[in-house]
């Protein structure tokens, strides 16, 4: 059976300590390892923290919810949210050498998750929600 | 992860290194701390710097960023920033970036002073 549990954040990055303890201590209880549990955690805080910054421009009257369930083998996080649209998996993988050429800084999040997840998913708003829904799925061994 | 051991960084210079011991977490919400000690530091003409990571829980990209930004202005200057004791959660983090082709990590801070000492510099090319 599928067992659902959330936690709601105010846009603000002081925020991002408790849906990291949050994710962490839902992924040790479905079964992940103590690192994948960490790993989870960080694509988790990078999800969120590009969304206040970016997409929410740290405007602290908007709330970010985070869901977390385990389905079969899996444990997906979904990170709910209803500023506009913005698919990360559209983002180009960086060329890492070049990016380390230019000493440039930022945009490291996603190739993060990428690196740390099985699998992302978005779903933005008006396909089958009224808010935009980014999932984060990572497996259970 | 606790709620009570936030961010932290203690300061301490030996000989023309400016070492940093970093703990608690880093993330984009404490990374600005980081950022302003090392702005401090360049202002006042220190480009070597050691960063221990020793009691440093957790870090996100925001935190690698930090080290981005200045890396290039510390070597422009003859300087460097090197980093050490890393837990092996911190390291994964730097490693999976490719960090370590760019920043001289260290298991100790006898290693890294050993570096500067010798004019050791990571090059980038």
């Amino acid at each position: 059976m599928n067992k659902q549990d959330y936690i709601g954040a105010c846009c603000e990055l002081v925020e991002l300590q408790k849906i990291r303890n949050f994710i962490e201590d839902k992924a040790l209880e479905f079964g992940l390892s103590k690192e994948a549990a960490g790993q989870i955690a960080l694509a988790v805080d990078e999800a969120c923290t590009n969304l206040i910054e970016h997409a929410y421009q740290f405007d602290k009257n908007k709330e970010i919810c985070v869901s977390a369930e385990k389905n079969d083998n899996q444990m997906i996080v979904s990170i709910i949210d209803d500023s506009s649209p913005f698919d990360p998996l559209l983002v180009n993988r960086p060329d890492m050498e070049a990016y380390f050429k230019q000493f440039k800084r930022g945009g490291l999040g996603i190739q993060l998750m990428r690196s740390v997840l099985d699998k992302i998913e978005y779903y933005p708003a008006g396909s089958n929600s009224v808010n935009n829904i980014l999932k984060l799925i990572k497996n259970i061994h | 992860m606790n709620n009570t051991n936030k961010f932290a960084i203690i300061q301490k210079a030996d000989s023309k290194v400016v070492k940093l011991e970093l703990s608690g977490y880093l993330d984009a919400h404490t990374a600005p701390q980081l950022e302003n000690s090392i702005s401090q530091l360049i202002n006042d003409k220190n480009y070597s710097i050691l960063v221990n990571f020793k009691n440093l829980d957790y870090i996100s990209s925001a935190g690698l960023g930090v080290f981005m930004a200045f890396v290039e202005e510390l070597r422009d200057n003859n300087g460097d920033i090197k980093l050490c004791e890393m837990t092996h959660k911190v390291y994964q983090v730097f490693d999976l970036l490719g960090f370590p082709v760019l920043f001289d990590i260290l298991d100790t801070e006898e290693q890294a002073l050993e570096k500067f000492r010798k004019g050791d510099l990571k090059k980038n090319e």
